[in-house]
C-alpha cells in the first residue's frame, strides 16, 4: 500500500515538476519556504526519558518553524542499538529524513543499494545557505568521506569538539590509606594493584572478598586502550595508523600483544576482575561493583566515572562509602620514548546521512545549518538559567543536578544528543572555563584532572582521503565480536598458554576478514600516495 | 471415549459415502467446515507462502530497499552467496555448533521427558504426582534470557553461588568449577540448562499417549508374572513408540534449525567458537548491522532445504521399519 501511494506521489510529482520547476528554485522566499515544509530528524534516547518532549526538542520545532516555516518531527531510536536500528530503518524504508550514526559502514552498505543520497550535488548547489554548517564543520569535516575517483558524497563527519578518548582511574582514598602515592610509571601502578589484592581486609572489611583490584570488560580493547597504546612504538607511522585503523581498539597494531600478555600476568595473579568475560554489552554488574565500591583501578572513557549526575560513578561511591571516595585520573602508562601516549579521536565522530526516501533535502540541510550554528548549540548544551546551569563570575557555565524525570534532564553529556553536528561542549568563549563544570554534583577538579591527563601527550592519527574499502563493506560487527573473542580468551588463559591462544586468536581473526581489510587499505594508500606497507 | 470412537465411524462412513455424492451436494453439506479451515488457510498464504517469494534475495544482489525481482541476479549463475558462506570460515563454523548442539540435545535431552513420563506414570500416589508435574512444567515458561541470568548468579567463576560455596566446602580457594567460561563445560552447561527447562513440559505428549494404553495389557502382563520394570518395558515402552517416532521425525527435521534466544543469551564471548550457531550468524550477518541480507537468506534457505531432506529421509526410513511415519 505504502509503495503503491509512493509511486502515486512520485508520480504526481514528477507531473507537477514541470508546472512548478520556475518556483523550485526559488523555494525560499526571504530565507522561508514559503509553504510549511515536513522532515523528520533521527534522535538517540538513553534510559527512559522522553528526548522528543523535552524543552530542547522544543527549542528546535520552534525554531525550526520561525527561521524556515520547517515542522520536525523527531524519530526517537536507542542510542547502543544505534548501528542495527539504523540499518533496519534504512532497510525497511522508513529511516527518518535525518540519520545520525557512528557507523560509516552501515550507510556505505545502504549506499550501495542505492538508499543513500549523494550529498555533493546539494552541498555545491545551497553551499551559500550554509554558513553556520560551514563554520562548524570546516571544508574537512564536509568533504571527509568524499569518493576521491567518483566525487559521491555519501555523509558528512560532524565536528567532534573534544576529542578526549580514554583515561586510568584509581581509588585515591585508597591509596590514601595505604600511605601510597599516585602512580607515575607502569610497575608503580602494578604496585598499587597488588597492594590493593593484598589488603582487601584493611580496605573492604567484611566485604573483603569482593576485592577487585582492576576492573576490565569483555571490551579489552577499549577498557585497556591506555596499557595497549604504551606498548605500540611511538615512531609509528600515520600510514601504518590508517592500515591499521579499521580497529578502533588498535589491537592488530605491532606491540599490542604484550600489553595484552600483561593484562595476562596481572589475571593470573588475580589482580583483574576474574568473571569480566562473562558478562556481555550493556550489562550493569560491572558499573554497580564500581559504585559499590570494591574496584581499585580501571580505563574507560576519560569522563566515564562523572557521567549521569546524581547516578555517577563518582556520586554513587560518595553516598556508599564516605566523602572521600574518588575515582582519580592517572597518567602512569609511559611507552618506549617515555611519553604518556594517548590517540585522540580526531575532529570526525558521527556521520550525517539522508536516506533514499527523503524528498525535502534543502530543508534538511536547513535543519543541518540550523542545529549548527553557536546559538542553537548554546542553548541546547546549557538549557535553562537557574533549572540546567548557573553561572559563574567569570561567565563559565556550572551546569546543575537535574533529576532524570524532569524534562530538562540532558541524558547525554553536552545533550550531544541534540547537538547532531556537534560532539563535545562548545559554547564560544565560555568553552574553556565551562568545562570542568559540566558534570554536576562532580567536583571540578576531579573533571579538570581528568581531562588535562586524557590530553597529555595525545596524538591525533592523520586522515587519508581514499575510494571506500570495499573489505569493510558488510562487516557489522562479526569482525570486532571475534577481536573480543580472542582477546578474551588470551587474557584469561594460563601464563604458559598465552602465545598459542593469543596468536591463533589473532591469525583467526585475520582470516576472516581482518586481513582483507588490512590489505585493501594498504593497497588504497600506496596507489594513493606511493607509501609501502611494513609488514 | 466411547463416543468419540462412534463419532469417528460416523465420520469414516460419509467419508466413505462421498464417492457417491458430486461435489457440489458434498460442499452443500459440509461447506461450513471448510469456511473454519478458511482462516488458518489464508493465515497460511499471507504468513508464511507470500514471503516465500522473497527467498529469490538468496539468487540477487544484496539489496534490501529494491523487491528481488527489481534486484539483478548475483554472481556466478546467482549462486555468489552460497559460494560465499561455504568459502566462510565463521559459517562452517556455525554449521558445526549447529549440528553438534543439536545432535547433544538429541542424544541427552530427547529421551529424558520419555524417562520422565515413565516414571510420572509409576506414581501411585495422585496428588504427589500432579504436584511433581506442575514443578517439572514450571521452568519452560520462564523465558532464556531470565535463565541465562540465572546461570550466571549461579555459575559464574568468581561470584556465582555454586562456586562460592564449593571454594568454601572443598578448603581450596583457587578450585574453580568453569561452568561458563571454558568451552567443553559451557556446552555441558548448555545441553543441562536445556534439559532443565523443557524436559517437563515435553512429558505432557508422552502422559497423554500413556493414557491409551490398555489397562487389560498390564494386567495380562502381570499375569504372566512381569514385574513393575518388565511391564515397563514391554507393554508401556512399546505403547509409546509410534508417538516417540513421529517426535523423533520430527526433532531430525530440525537437526539444522536453530534457536536464537537461547544460544545468544547463555554464550560469552569466551565461549562463542562453540556458542555461535546458525540463527547467531544470521543475526550478526544480516540484522545486526553486517545488512548482509542476500548472505543470510541462502543461509536459512540451505537450513530448510537440508531440514526438509532430513524429515524425508527419517520418515521414509521410519516407514521401512514398519511405523507410520508422519506422513
Amino acid at each position: 500500500m505504502k509503495r503503491i501511494l509512493a509511486l502515486i506521489l512520485t508520480l504526481a510529482l514528477v507531473a507537477s515538476l514541470g508546472l512548478v520547476s520556475a518556483f523550485a528554485e526559488d523555494e525560499l522566499v526571504d530565507g522561508k519556504f514559503a509553504q510549511t515544509r515536513h522532515i523528520s530528524v533521527r534522535l538517540f534516547q538513553r534510559g527512559d526519558n522522553v528526548p522528543e518532549a523535552s524543552p530542547f526538542a522544543d527549542y528546535i520545532r520552534k525554531g525550526m518553524l520561525e527561521k524556515y516555516n520547517v515542522e520536525v518531527e523527531f524519530a526517537v531510536g536507542g542510542r547502543w542499538d544505534d548501528e542495527k536500528d539504523l540499518a533496519n530503518l534504512l532497510g525497511s524504508g522508513q529511516a527518518p529524513d535525518i540519520c545520525y550514526t557512528y557507523s560509516y559502514s552501515t550507510i556505505l552498505n545502504y549506499a550501495d543499494m542505492d538508499g543513500i543520497i549523494d550529498l555533493a550535488p546539494f552541498i555545491e548547489k545551497y553551499k551559500d545557505l550554509l554558513p553556520n554548517l560551514f563554520n562548524l564543520l570546516g571544508e574537512e569535516n564536509v568533504y571527509w568521506d568524499q569518493d576521491p575517483d567518483s566525487g559521491k558524497l555519501w555523509a558528512l563527519e560532524t565536528r567532534l569538539v573534544n576529542n578526549a578518548r580514554i583515561n586510568t582511574f584509581i581509588r585515591k582514598d585508597w591509596l590514601d590509606k595505604l600511605n601510597m602515592a599516585l602512580p607515575t610509571t607502569k610497575a608503580e601502578f602494578e604496585a598499587c594493584l597488588v597492594a590493593f589484592r593484598d589488603n582487601a581486609e584493611l580496605l573492604l572489611g567484611a566485604d573483603a572478598e569482593r576485592m577487585v583490584p582492576y576492573s576490565t570488560s569483555y571490551d579489552i580493547g577499549w577498557r585497556n586502550n591506555n596499557l595497549t597504546v604504551s606498548f605500540i612504538p611511538d615512531a609509528i607511522s600515520d600510514e601504518e595508523l590508517y592500515i591499521h585503523g579499521y580497529d578502533d581498539r588498535q589491537q592488530t597494531q605491532p606491540g599490542a600483544k604484550e600489553a595484552i600478555r600483561l593484562l595476562n600476568k596481572w589475571y593470573n595473579e588475580k589482580l583483574v576482575w576474574q568473571d569480566f568475560a562473562l558478562y556481555g554489552s550493556g550489562d550493569t554488574t560491572e558499573d554497580d561493583n564500581l559504585k559499590a565500591g570494591f574496584v581499585g583501578a580501571f580505563q574507560h572513557n576519560w569522563d566515564y566515572p562523572f557521567r549521569n549526575g546524581e547516578d555517577s560513578i563518582d556520586a554513587n561511591l560518595k553516598r556508599n562509602v564516605g566523602p572521600e571516595a574518588a575515582f582519580v585520573a592517572v597518567d602512569c602508562f609511559e611507552n618506549d620514548a617515555g611519553l604518556h601516549r594517548k590517540y585522540l579521536g580526531s575532529t570526525v565522530d558521527r556521520k550525517v546521512c539522508f536516506p533514499a526516501t527523503n524528498d525535502e533535502v534543502l530543508a534538511s540541510l536547513l535543519y543541518l545549518d540550523f542545529i549548527s550554528s553557536p546559538e542553537t548549540i548554546l542553548a541546547l548544551q546549557t538549557g535553562t538559567e537557574g533549572i540546567n546551569h548557573e553561572r559563574a563570575e567569570n561567565g563559565a557555565y556550572m551546569m546543575k543536578v537535574v533529576d532524570s524525570a524532569d524534562p530538562n534532564y540532558q541524558a547525554s553529556v553536552n545533550n550531544i544528543d541534540f547537538t547532531m553536528t556537534c560532539n563535545g561542549q562548545y559554547l564560544g568563549e565560555y568553552t574553556d572555563v565551562s568545562l570542568a563544570y559540566g558534570y554536576a554534583p562532580v567536583a571540578s577538579e576531579l573533571v579538570e584532572g581528568a581531562y588535562a591527563v586524557a590530553m597529555n601527550d595525545g596524538r591525533v592519527p592523520g586522515h587519508f582521503s581514499l575510494p571506500a574499502i570495499e573489505a569493510e563493506v558488510g562487516v557489522g560487527t562479526t569482525l570486532n565480536d571475534e577481536r573480543n573473542t580472542f582477546l578474551n580468551k588470551a587474557v584469561t588463559a594460563s601464563v604458559e598458554d598465552f602465545d598459542k591462544v593469543y596468536d591463533e586468536g589473532l591469525a583467526n581473526y585475520m582470516s576472516i576478514g581482518g586481513a582483507d581489510i588490512m590489505n585493501e587499505r594498504a593497497q588504497k594508500l600506496q596507489e594513493a600516495t606511493g607509501y609501502v606497507h611494513q609488514d | 471415549m466411547r463416543r468419540a470412537l462412534a463419532a469417528e465411524a460416523v465420520a469414516a462412513k460419509a467419508v466413505r459415502k462421498r464417492g457417491g455424492y458430486s461435489w457440489g451436494t458434498y460442499f452443500r453439506r459440509y461447506w461450513t467446515l471448510y469456511l473454519l479451515l478458511l482462516l488458518p488457510i489464508i493465515f497460511f498464504i499471507v504468513f508464511r507462502y507470500t514471503p516465500m517469494a522473497y527467498i529469490l534475495m538468496a539468487f540477487k544482489k544484496n539489496n534490501i530497499i529494491k523487491p528481488p525481482w527489481q534486484v539483478a541476479w548475483a554472481k556466478d549463475n546467482g549462486f555468489e552467496w552460497f559460494i560465499k558462506a561455504f568459502r566462510d570460515k565463521q559459517f562452517i563454523r556455525a554449521l558445526r555448533n549447529t549440528v553438534t548442539l543439536n545432535l547433544l540435545d538429541l542424544v541427552c535431552g530427547f529421551p529424558a521427558p520419555i524417562i520422565m513420563a515413565l516414571l510420572l506414570n509409576e506414581l501411585a500416589f495422585k496428588r504427589f504426582k500432579k504436584v511433581t508435574q506442575t514443578i517439572l512444567y514450571l521452568p519452560h515458561f520462564l523465558s532464556w534470557i531470565i535463565i541465562s541470568g540465572l546461570a550466571l548468579r549461579l555459575l559464574a567463576d568468581n561470584d556465582g553461588l555454586v562456586n562460592i560455596l564449593f571454594k568454601k566446602y572443598s578448603g581450596n580457594p583457587e578450585a574453580v568449577i568453569p561452568f561458563l567460561s571454558k568451552e567443553n563445560w559451557w556446552v555441558g552447561s548448555y545441553i543441562a540448562f536445556g534439559i532443565w527447562k523443557e524436559a517437563g513440559w515435553g512429558t505432557i505428549i508422552y502422559l497423554a499417549a500413556l493414557t491409551g494404553i490398555s489397562p487389560e495389557l498390564y494386567e495380562a502382563a502381570a499375569v504372566d508374572g512381569a514385574g513393575r520394570f518388565r511391564r515397563m518395558w514391554h507393554v508401556t515402552l512399546p505403547g509409546l513408540r509410534p508417538t516417540i517416532i513421529v517426535l523423533l521425525i520430527m526433532r531430525l527435521g530440525y537437526i539444522l534449525g536453530s534457536e536464537f534466544d537461547r544460544p545468544m543469551a547463555m554464550g560469552n564471548t569466551l565461549v562463542t567458537n562453540v556458542s555461535t550457531v546458525l540463527s547467531v550468524y544470521v543475526y550478526q550477518k544480516g540484522i545486526n548491522g553486517g545488512g548482509q541480507f542476500s548472505l543470510t537468506t541462502a543461509v536459512g534457505l540451505f537450513q530448510s532445504v537440508v531440514g526438509v531432506l532430513f524429515l524425508l529421509g527419517a520418515n521414509s526410513l521410519a516407514k521401512r521399519f514398519g511405523e507410520r511415519g508422519i506422513m
